[in-house]
C-alpha cells in the first residue's frame, strides 16, 4: 500500500504545510565536546521541511525554552525536534514547552545525542558528528509524520474492592472506607482473620494476636461503607483502570444472619470432622464457626459433611436447637455483580507442606510437627487450651527442638527464597515455651539467624539469655524411637565442626511461605504478572512496589512477597493510599500511544486479540469485529506488531513513522550500519546506562525506540535488510520482566520465526540478534554492539545483496 | 487455607455422638427399601432373608455408625422400622 494512500485513510491527518524546527543542543561541552553542533544544525537545515535549525547551549534552559515557544510562533513551526539528551528525561519539559507555545505535545520529537552518542563516543569526534547527524535525520523523518493526538480521559468510579481478608486486607478496606469510599471485601474462608487470627502471638511485642486482630475484624463488621462477602470468590473481572466490572460467587452459608451465634446447633450436630482453623489438631461439627471471635459470626454448614448433603433433609437437630429459626437449608450459590473503580489484591500466602521432605518424617512420626500447628497449640483458644502437649502421649515435653528454614532458602527441597518470618517467629515461640515451661530444653537449628527489624535483635538477645541454644547446622535426618515416639536429630555443627546427635521429645519444623496455590485465577482474572519465586510483581521494585502492571490494580501482604504482620499493615495502607488518590482525583488520562485502527482491513483472525496483554482487544464473534478499549490499554503495540493485515497500528509509533527512521538510517552506509530496536523500559534505558557510565561502543548502531520490543513487527526488520542494513538489533526487557505484562514472548517467537526464514533462504542469520537487557545493564548492551560491530565488519556485500533480494517485498513497491 | 492435615485432632477422644438402637420389625416390611436408599450413614442394607410378606427386609450393617437422625422411621410407609436414642454420657452423668 502506497504512502499516499495510507495517508488518506487516516482519520487525523494534518493538512497543511509542514515547517519543522531543530534545536542542537550543546548540554555545556557534554555533546559539543565529542560533537560538532554547529555542522549538526546546518546539517539539519538542508533536510527536507526543516524551516528553522539552529544550536545553543543548554536547549532545557529556560533561555533555550523561551527561544523555542518564540520560534514556533514567529516561523510558524509545527513539529519540533530537539537534539539532546534521552527523551527519558526531557520529553516531558520540551512537550510541555510545545505546549505553552499552542503546539500540540505529540509533534514533539526527540534525538538522543548524548546518551547515546556523544558520551559513548568520546574520542571519535568526525564519526561522533556524523552518528549525530543521522539521529537528527531520522527525527526529522519521524517528525515530518507525527500527528497532534487527544489523551482520551477516564472516568474512575469511586469504589473499591480488597480481595482477601487477612491483616492486610482487612487494614486496606479499613483505611478507604474511613476515607470515605464504599468497599467490597471478598474473603473465600466463611470468617476474615486470615493468618494472623491463627497465630497466637506476634513478635517482637508479644502481643496477643487475635486480641489486637479481633477489634479490627469487627470494624470490619460495623463499617457502613464495607461490605463484607465472606464464603466468597472472585469469578470474573472485566473492564480497565477505573471501570470494573467483577462477578463474585457468594457461596450459601445455609445459616442466615438472624444467627446469634448461640452455638447450641454446633453441640447437637452428630457430625464431625478436623477443624482447618486449627490445622486439624481440634474437631469441629458439620455446624460450626471456625473461631470464637469470626467476623461474621454467622454460623456455616460445610455441605460436604453434612448428612443433608444430598439435598433431602434427613437430619434437622440443628434446626430443631435453634431457637432463632435461622437455618435454611434451601439456600442457593448467588452471583453479586459489582463495579468498582480500584482493585486491591491482597490474598496472602500458603505455608510451605513438608512433608515431601522425607529426612524430616512430618506426617510419618507423631511429634513432628509444623510451627502453625505449634501456634494452635500454644494458643489458649486452641485445641489444647494453651498447654504445649506432644500428639504421641499429649504429655508436655521437656526437650523440644526448632529446625529453621524448612521449604526456605533452597531450590532443592523447597524454595529459593527466604520467608523473612521463620526466624523471629522461632524465636518468639522459644521465648513463649520459657514464660510457660522455663525448665524446657530448647535446641534450635538454623543456618543463619535474620533479626533485622526494629526490636528484633533485643528478642534474639533475650532468648540467648534465658537459655534457648542456638546450633548452626540443620539436622540431616531425624529420627524416632519407636517405644518412646522420642527423636533423635542427627546433623554438623557447622560452627564448631562437630557431628551432633540430640534426642527431643518434639521437634517443629519452621515452615516458609509461599505462594497461594489458587494465584493463578487471580492473575488470570486481572492479568497480572508474577515473578520466578510466584509471588505478584510489583510495577517498580522500589518506586512503585504496590501498584500492578495493570493500572488500577495494588497490592498488600504477602500476595506480593512473604512478609510480616507490620509490614502487610504498612504495604495495605500504601495500597489504600495509591488506589484513594486514583479514586479521589475521580479521572485518569490515557498517554495517546493506543492502537489506531482501520476496520476497512480487518480480517476478524483474532490475533491482535490473541496477544494483548491487557485483554484491551476483544474479538466480537457475534458481530464479526474486533471491538477495542483504549482505557484498557497498556500502549506496549504489539497488536501492531501481530497484525497480518496492516489493520492495526500504534499511536505514536506508526509503521510509517517507523519505516521512516529505518529509512533515514538506511539513506546512506547502510552496509556499515547497524539499526537497532530498543524498548523504552529496559534496553533503551541501558542503552542510556551505558552513556551515563561513558561506555565507549562503536559508533555504527543507530537506535530506534519503540516503547515495546513487541512493536518490533517482522517487516521492520526485513525492510531494514531490504534497504541494506548490516545488521539488526531488536532488544528488549528479560522474559518475566517484560513492563508490558509478557508483551515480549511476541518479540522473541517473531524473531525466531525470522531467524528460521534466513536460514531456509540462507542468510546468515547472525546478522539479526535478539538481545535482553535490563535498565541497569549498561554493559550487556555496549558489549552486544562491540560483538555485532565485529561481525558488522566481515559481513560481505554479497551477503548484503542476497539479504536485499530476499527482504525485497518489504520495500512495498518503493 | 489449603494446608494438608497430617495430624488427627488431639480431642478426638471427647467427641461425643448420638447413638441408637435400630428396631426392625421384619414382617411389617414390604420392602420399599427407602430406609436404606435414604439412611445418611448407610446402617442398612438389604437382607438375603424373606418375611411373612415375601419381601426381603433390611438389615443392619454397622449400628455403631447410626447417629440418630430418625429419617427412617419418618419415611417408612409401614411403620417397619424406629429407634430408640441411647441416653449419651453425658446425660448419664447428669442423672
Amino acid at each position: 500500500m502506497g504512502a499516499e494512500e495510507k495517508e488518506k485513510t487516516n482519520p487525523r491527518e494534518d493538512d497543511g504545510e509542514i515547517r519543522i524546527g531543530v534545536y542542537v543542543c550543546h548540554c555545556g561541552l557534554n555533546i559539543a565536546g565529542s560533537v560538532d553542533c554547529g555542522e549538526v544544525a546546518k546539517f539539519a537545515a538542508t533536510l527536507p521541511h526543516v524551516v528553522w535549525a539552529q544550536d545553543n547551549r543548554y536547549t532545557c534552559s529556560d533561555q533555550g525554552q523561551e527561544q523555542i515557544k518564540k520560534d514556533i510562533k514567529e516561523h510558524k513551526l509545527n513539529r519540533v525536534v530537539v537534539a539532546s539528551c534521552s527523551p527519558r528525561l526531557h520529553e516531558p519539559t520540551f512537550r510541555k514547552t510545545c505546549e505553552d507555545a499552542g503546539l500540540n505535545k505529540y509533534l514533539f520529537e526527540m534525538a538522543n545525542i548524548r546518551e547515546h552518542c556523544s558520551w559513548v563516543h568520546l574520542y571519535d569526534r568526525q564519526s561522533a558528528t556524523e552518528k549525530a547527524k543521522d539521529l537528527v535525520k531520522m527525527a526529522v523523518a519521524k517528525a515530518a509524520r507525527l500527528q497532534s493526538a487527544k489523551e482520551i480521559e477516564v472516568p474512575i468510579i469511586r469504589k473499591a474492592l480488597v480481595i482477601g481478608g487477612g491483616v492486610a486486607g482487612i487494614q486496606a478496606a479499613l483505611d478507604l472506607a474511613d476515607t470515605g469510599y464504599k468497599v467490597y471485601l471478598v474473603e473465600k474462608e466463611p470468617s476474615i482473620g486470615g493468618m494472623m487470627a491463627r497465630i497466637d502471638k506476634t513478635f517482637p511485642t508479644m502481643d496477643c494476636s487475635i486480641c489486637i486482630l479481633a477489634p479490627k475484624m469487627s470494624d470490619v463488621g460495623h463499617h457502613p461503607n464495607i461490605e463484607l462477602l465472606a464464603n466468597s470468590e472472585v469469578t470474573d473481572v472485566k473492564g480497565y483502570i477505573g471501570n470494573f466490572h467483577v462477578k463474585i460467587l457468594k457461596r450459601p452459608r445455609f445459616v442466615k444472619n438472624d444467627c446469634s451465634a448461640c452455638g447450641e446447633c454446633s453441640k447437637v450436630c452428630p457430625v464431625i470432622a478436623p477443624n482447618k482453623f486449627d490445622a486439624g489438631l481440634a474437631i469441629r461439627h458439620a455446624i460450626y464457626t471456625p473461631f470464637a471471635q469470626a467476623v461474621p459470626s454467622t454460623y456455616i454448614i460445610d455441605m460436604n459433611l453434612c448428612l443433608n448433603k444430598d439435598g433431602v433433609t434427613v437430619c434437622d437437630k440443628c434446626m430443631k436447637a435453634c431457637e432463632r429459626q435461622a437455618i435454611d437449608f434451601e439456600m442457593k450459590p448467588e452471583t453479586v455483580e459489582i463495579d468498582v473503580g480500584t482493585i486491591i489484591v491482597a490474598i496472602g500466602a500458603d505455608v510451605f507442606d513438608p512433608s515431601s521432605l522425607q529426612n524430616y518424617g512430618y506426617g510419618k512420626y507423631l511429634n513432628v510437627i509444623t510451627s502453625l500447628e505449634f501456634e494452635r497449640l500454644i494458643n489458649a483458644g486452641g485445641p489444647s487450651g494453651g498447654h504445649l502437649i506432644r500428639p504421641s502421649d499429649l504429655e508436655i515435653p521437656r526437650r523440644v527442638a526448632f529446625i529453621q528454614c524448612v521449604g526456605s532458602r533452597s531450590d532443592k527441597s523447597g524454595r529459593l527464597y527466604c520467608s523473612n518470618v521463620c526466624c523471629m517467629n522461632t524465636i518468639k515461640d522459644s521465648l513463649l515455651i520459657k514464660e510457660h515451661w522455663p525448665e524446657t530444653e530448647i535446641h534450635v537449628f538454623y543456618v543463619d539467624i535474620r533479626a533485622y527489624g526494629k526490636g528484633f535483635e533485643d528478642l534474639y538477645k533475650r532468648a540467648r539469655k534465658e537459655g534457648v541454644l542456638f546450633i548452626r547446622g540443620l539436622p540431616a535426618e531425624i529420627v524416632e524411637d519407636r517405644k518412646t515416639h522420642n527423636l533423635w536429630l542427627v546433623g554438623e555443627n557447622t560452627l564448631q565442626k562437630e557431628l551432633y546427635k540430640v534426642n527431643v521429645d518434639m521437634a517443629i519444623l519452621s515452615v516458609g511461605l509461599e505462594p497461594r496455590k489458587d494465584s493463578e485465577p487471580i492473575q488470570r482474572l486481572l492479568t497480572l504478572s508474577r515473578t520466578q519465586d510466584g509471588f505478584f510483581m510489583e510495577a517498580h521494585p522500589k518506586l512503585r512496589p504496590v501498584d500492578a502492571a495493570t493500572g488500577g490494580i495494588f497490592f498488600a501482604g504477602c500476595a506480593e512477597s512473604p512478609k510480616d504482620i507490620k509490614d502487610s499493615v504498612t504495604q495495605a495502607s500504601a495500597a489504600a493510599a495509591r488506589a484513594g488518590i486514583l479514586m479521589a482525583k475521580g479521572k485518569v488520562t490515557v498517554e495517546a500511544i493506543t492502537p489506531i485502527f482501520y476496520p476497512e482491513r480487518c480480517k476478524v483472525c483474532g490475533l491482535c486479540a490473541k496477544v494483548c496483554p491487557y485483554n484491551a482487544i476483544v474479538l466480537n464473534k457475534e458481530l464479526k469485529r474486533v471491538e477495542l478499549v483504549k482505557a484498557a490499554c497498556g500502549g506496549c503495540g504489539t497488536c501492531a506488531a501481530e497484525c497480518p493485515f496492516d489493520a492495526l497500528t500504534q499511536d505514536h509509533f506508526t509503521d510509517e513513522q517507523i519505516i521512516s527512521q529505518i529509512d533515514a538510517v538506511t539513506e546512506s552506509d547502510a552496509d556499515k550500519k547497524i539499526v537497532a530496536f530498543c524498548c523504552n523500559w529496559c534496553a533503551y534505558a541501558g542503552a542510556d546506562f551505558a552513556g551515563v557510565s561513558r561506555m565507549q561502543y562503536p559508533p555504527s548502531v543507530r537506535i530506534i525506540r519503540t516503547m515495546c520490543s513487541g512493536r518490533v513487527a517482522p517487516k521492520f526488520v526485513e525492510r531494514a535488510f531490504a534497504r541494506g542494513a548490516a545488521a539488526v538489533l531488536v532488544a528488549g526487557c528479560h522474559p518475566g520482566d517484560c513492563h508490558y505484562i509478557n508483551a515480549n514472548y511476541q518479540t522473541q517467537k517473531r524473531v525466531e520465526r525470522l531467524w528460521k526464514k534466513m536460514e531456509q533462504q540462507g542468510l546468515d542469520k547472525e546478522r539479526l540478534q535478539l538481545l535482553w537487557a535490563s535498565a541497569a545493564e549498561g554493559e550487556r548492551f555496549a558489549s552486544k554492539i562491540r560483538e555485532m560491530n565485529r561481525l558488522v565488519e566481515k559481513v560481505s556485500p554479497e551477503e548484503i545483496n542476497n539479504a536485499k533480494k530476499v527482504f525485497e517485498k518489504a520495500l512495498g513497491g518503493d | 487455607m489449603p494446608e494438608r492435615i497430617r495430624h488427627a485432632p488431639l480431642d478426638m477422644g471427647k467427641a461425643t455422638f448420638p447413638k441408637a438402637k435400630i428396631q426392625l420389625i421384619k414382617d411389617q416390611c414390604k420392602g420399599c427399601g427407602f430406609c436404606i436408599r435414604f439412611c445418611p450413614q448407610k446402617v442398612l442394607e438389604e437382607s438375603q432373608e424373606i418375611n411373612a410378606r415375601g419381601v426381603h427386609p433390611p438389615k443392619i450393617v454397622d449400628e455403631s455408625k447410626c447417629l440418630a437422625c430418625g429419617f427412617c422411621t419418618a419415611v417408612c410407609p409401614d411403620f417397619a422400622i424406629f429407634i430408640i436414642e441411647k441416653p449419651s454420657k453425658e446425660d448419664v452423668k447428669n442423672g
